[in-house]
């Protein structure tokens, strides 16, 4: 059986920032992640903003988290090179009534320390964005937008490139503690650890329980979104958020600008009895439509070119106001678990600060030697969409797969895809390519790139088409062959 | 953006440059050849030629062209041996990146880039299909969703079969010939679910792909719900009223593992949008006028980008115009625009084309009615003038109509629109 | 023995329902049409329906795995699963080149099974 120092359960934003800290050290580490990919569950499936701080109550863990993650995201971006752009935010007041709620998200910012923060009149709204009506809106400069799975990815890979076991497609199925380790049983086999911190966002709970009797209860609760084509970027500089509404501690339908250009409307608060239920809903997705509308009159129906869900592990039911502060605790009852719970919003902002966090949490349990060579791994920020003719023609010049676009609407090169599919995780799904070099990421939703990227799977990468997966273990793309070759 | 005048291009200049080798770009680079243009190149993205024609291994072309009915294959073969033969030079794998109001081209290959300048353009970049997002399907979101289009290319292309119980979602002629393939490959296809009261593919294929296969046409229903956690695991099909919403209570679920999207085409005109022609937002193409020609002086477009023909018969007969047309502009031999008349989809008509006519003499239309129609008038006014009036034997908007008219110098100098109507009578 | 058979004809978009009784080899055609062509159409289709086979053949060393196939004349209906059966299990040699006889005979139908495409060796 295989030993290490930490395990880490579930590899989304949490996980993997958390890895990538434990990689700076001379420690044996390994994340066991039940997807195909990282970034799995809650970690891509979110609105990717940068929050300020302004909607965490003061003295929380998610107030102080957010506030020291929110300042480390531009050192992070510069090493990782992940996009992140400081967009600012807009929260609007459509009354006087409204304006009560901007004046304590200002107080409640102010508290957390959270500078910059301005009230402006409708009017100067108008000059900054000249398509939305508004009475009056607080401005929320230290807020900003990423791609949150590229985020996630950059923590992983660089976890991995610096020796950070990551097994995909790895469940753990049960967990024993002897006196010195647990002992970890996964579908791809048994491993033992000094450590174990479960960062296994939704299924938390189930990872506690296989030691313990849980004290605590997760709520599941879905936020469906929809994705508007780039062609409508302009109608938007920063992100739009009306007045959160009273109900349950959910930030509202919102309009965020994406990194790549697109819009997100959403996301919508449904608490769902299961936590795999990802669906989108007719109902949902006209209702996003319509209070998109009520923000940005001019914003067509037509614009639609996606739509997804994402589920929040939250710690408090609606009945309790669905409202509860992280637990990011050493369990009391089974020395060297740490616990990770209900990391919702801010989480993405948070999980760098958490990040370090676990880290002091766990220097007293083990000896921490920090390593003397470390590697940063860039993102592939090669984007041929995005050079110049020069650095293209030269490109083109060593490898001429830099000249073969693939994916019409995003401009994307098979160097590109052939690069995404050889990333340090071996994640080799058609989304780990599209989250990797945005290939399928456009208005024609795969339909020019899938059979480029499919031939490079089976040319390139020899990966046997009956085993080509969309996005988890079991989301086979195909069924077999039309005539069976004669080695089938 | 990609900047101009870097060294290290590959420059070319022309006379016609085609961008997409599909049907309409073959016959517009064989028909500008023919019609006296000097070097014709084709810009095709993949590595063959015929667009979609190769995955189309059914028969039915050339029926009403040449009067016999050849598969998809046969007919792009045709086509790519006549071009050769008149020293159309051809460009394989290569992306159009950038199109410039002054026809010059900035496109992509393992080569390099090329910068090519021509004295006339021809945009055939053909459409892609709706996908499930276009019309907002709920549900789950696993694998073995595909556009029929696409399953279509990997089950003829590339030897990979996409499932094994399908459903097709459309009853368009791509859903119906892709769904007797299926059965033909051991796939078990569960039934076609249109929305409309009637087929919308032609009856032929009906027939031959539905009827002769007891596959089951559900008309008036559609796709209510997609149910899969990671492969799909069935569809809830439903059906609808007149206003095309839900009639909740008639839910049926239907298990499978393939769920093909025959929802119809999008003409493809990223780079006519790029470099400034206006779009019909209706046809979803360029607005043309008679000579095809765009809003953005010789650059001219045909195929399916300009609009979604029922047949490539029709199609070719159009690109074959443009070629024509765009050779002559090539060579300098432009027409003195005397006058201009917009044309305007009056009652019960979707949309006609040319949108604008600069010149008098015989115009071809095409245009699409409304709704469907047992008996039907066509009529064209100018201003309150009847100038036109045909009786048509019967009018769908899944059959694109065509007649000619003669656009007198009187009409073009009245500045008045021309107005196309459908009527009962 | 006589059959009754409604046919839908497929000449031209109207679609008639075309209602036909069959006495072996006799037609009648009772009702339905607009036209003539639907009668001809009718006749054939309810005495000797065929029909226009398509399908694929597996290439060996082709620079395509498939090459697109179709019968020389249109099939017995009858006939159609069982040519197919023969089309899959057949493997040719690439080059492979339009035209080319790939079945000759098939399920001795006295029709041929002819290449639609040209694939080169790779």
């Amino acid at each position: 059986m295989q030993n290490f120092h930490v395990a880490i359960v579930g590899a989304g934003v949490i996980g993997s920032s958390i890895a990538w800290e434990l990689s700076k050290y001379k420690l044996d580490v390994i994340v066991f992640e039940k997807g195909s990919d990282v970034s799995s569950g809650t970690s891509k499936a979110n609105s990717g903003v940068i929050h300020s701080g302004i909607n965490s109550p003061p003295s929380s863990l998610k107030a102080r988290f957010c506030m020291e993650g929110n300042k480390m995201l531009q050192s992070l971006a510069d090493s990782f090179g992940f996009s992140l752009k400081w967009t600012g935010k807009l929260v609007i007041a459509k009354n006087e009534d409204e304006v009560k709620e901007l004046n304590r998200l200002k107080k409640v910012g102010n508290y957390n320390k959270v500078p910059g923060l301005e009230i402006k009149d409708g009017k100067e709204i108008k000059i900054q964005e000249p398509n939305v009506t508004c009475y009056k809106a607080l401005w929320v400069p230290t807020a900003g937008i990423i791609s949150p799975y590229e985020f996630t990815i950059a923590f992983a890979e660089n976890a991995a490139v610096n020796n950070v076991n990551f097994l995909l497609e790895t469940e753990v199925k049960d967990i024993q503690k002897n006196e010195n380790n647990f002992l970890i049983e996964t579908n791809n086999g048994k491993y033992q650890s000094k450590l174990l911190i479960n960062a296994a966002g939704l299924n938390c709970r189930d990872i506690v329980s296989m030691l313990q009797t849980p004290d605590f209860e997760i709520y599941p609760c879905r936020g469906e979104y929809i994705v508007l084509d780039k062609t409508y970027s302009y109608l938007v500089n920063s992100m739009i958020y009306p007045v959160p509404p009273k109900e349950f501690g959910v930030l509202g339908v919102h309009i965020t600008p994406t990194v790549e250009g697109n819009i997100l409307l959403g996301p919508s608060a449904e608490f769902v009895d299961d936590s795999d239920d990802k669906r989108t809903t007719k109902k949902m997705m006209k209702n996003l439509l319509r209070k998109g509308k009520e923000i940005i009159p001019i914003l067509p129906d037509k614009a639609v070119i996606n739509a997804y869900s994402g589920v929040r592990c939250k710690l408090a039911s609606p009945d309790e106001g669905g409202w509860a502060d992280y637990r990011i605790e050493e369990s009391k009852q089974t020395p060297n678990l740490i616990n990770l719970l209900g990391i919702e919003s801010p989480g993405l902002t948070a999980a760098p600060a958490i990040a370090k966090e676990v880290v002091k949490m766990i220097s007293n349990s083990i000896d921490l030697k920090k390593k003397t060579v470390f590697k940063i791994l860039k993102a592939n920020k090669q984007r041929f969409s995005e050079m110049s003719s020069k650095k293209r023609s030269g490109l083109i010049k060593q490898d001429k797969r830099w000249g073969r676009v693939v994916c019409r609407c995003e401009h994307v090169t098979e160097a590109e895809v052939i690069n995404a599919l050889k990333n340090p995780l071996k994640a080799q799904t058609l989304s780990s390519v599209k989250y990797r070099c945005r290939a399928g990421m456009g208005r024609c939703q795969g339909g020019f790139c899938t059979q480029h990227i499919v031939r490079i799977m089976e040319e390139d990468l020899k990966i046997d088409v009956k085993e080509i997966k969309l996005k988890s273990p079991k989301s086979n793309l195909f069924y077999g062959r039309t005539r069976k070759l004669e080695n089938d | 953006m990609v900047e101009q005048g870097s060294l290290k291009m590959i420059n070319l200049d022309v006379d016609v440059t085609v961008i997409g080798a599909g049907p309409a770009g073959l016959a517009a680079a064989i028909s500008a050849r023919e019609n006296g243009a000097g070097e014709v190149i084709v810009l095709d993205r993949n590595s063959w030629l015929g667009g979609i024609l190769p995955q189309c291994i059914h028969d039915g072309f050339g029926v009403e062209e040449i009067g016999t009915s050849m598969t998809g294959p046969e007919y792009a073969d045709m086509y790519i041996k006549n071009a050769e033969k008149l020293g159309v030079t051809f460009f394989y794998e290569t992306m159009v990146l950038q199109l410039f109001k002054n026809h010059e081209i900035i496109a992509v290959n393992k080569k390099g880039l090329h910068k090519i300048k021509a004295k006339s353009i021809v945009l055939a970049m053909g459409c892609r299909e709706k996908t499930r997002w276009d019309v907002l399907i709920p549900g789950e979101r696993p694998s073995g969703i595909y556009t029929a289009g696409v399953a279509q290319g990997f089950i003829n292309l590339y030897n990979i079969m996409v499932g094994k119980n399908v459903v097709i979602l459309g009853s368009g002629d791509v859903g119906l010939i892709v769904a007797r393939r299926l059965r033909f490959e051991g796939a078990n296809v569960k039934g076609v679910i249109e929305i409309l009261p009637y087929a919308s593919g032609l009856p032929r294929n009906v027939v031959q792909c539905l009827d002769d296969y007891n596959i089951p046409l559900y008309l008036n229903h559609t796709v209510a719900y997609i149910k899969g956690r990671e492969r799909l695991e069935s569809i809830t099909i439903a059906q609808v009223d007149e206003k095309m919403e839900i009639i909740y209570g008639t839910e049926k679920e239907i298990k499978c593992d393939t769920l093909l999207l025959s929802l119809g085409l999008i003409p493809e005109n990223e780079l006519s949008k790029q470099v400034g022609i206006e779009i019909d937002t209706i046809t979803g193409g360029p607005v043309v006028d008679q000579f095809f020609e765009t809003t953005v002086k010789g650059i001219f477009a045909c195929g399916n980008c300009l609009q979604v023909y029922d047949t490539v018969d029709i199609l070719s007969i159009g690109a074959k115009q443009v070629g024509k047309n765009a050779a002559k502009y090539a060579v300098g031999e432009t027409h003195e625009k005397i006058g201009f008349v917009k044309v305007t989809a009056g009652k019960g008509i979707r949309y006609v084309l040319p949108q604008q006519i600069n010149k008098s003499g015989k115009v071809h239309f095409y245009l699409r009615v409304e709704q469907p129609k047992k008996t039907a008038v066509l009529r064209v006014f100018s201003g309150d003038v009847e100038l036109l009036k045909k009786k048509l034997p019967w009018a769908n908007p899944a059959n694109m109509i065509e007649f000619d008219f003669n656009v007198s110098e009187k009409v073009l100098k009245s500045n008045k629109p021309l107005e196309v109507t459908i009527d009962d009578q | 023995m006589i059959n009754e058979k409604e046919i839908t004809c497929i000449i031209c978009p109207i679609s008639c329902k075309i209602s036909v009784r069959i006495d072996g080899k006799r037609l009648e055609v009772c009702k339905g049409n607009k036209c003539k062509k639907g009668i001809d159409y009718a006749r054939s289709e309810a005495l000797d329906p065929r029909r226009m086979l398509t399908s694929s053949v597996l290439v060996k060393n082709g620079e395509w795995p498939l090459v697109s196939v179709k019968g020389s004349e249109p099939i017995p209906k009858d006939k159609i699963f069982q040519v197919l059966k023969q089309i899959k299990q057949i493997k040719v040699d690439a080059p492979v080149k339009l035209g080319q006889n790939i079945i000759k005979n098939v399920s001795n139908t006295e029709i041929n099974i002819i290449a639609t495409k040209s694939v080169k060796r790779m």
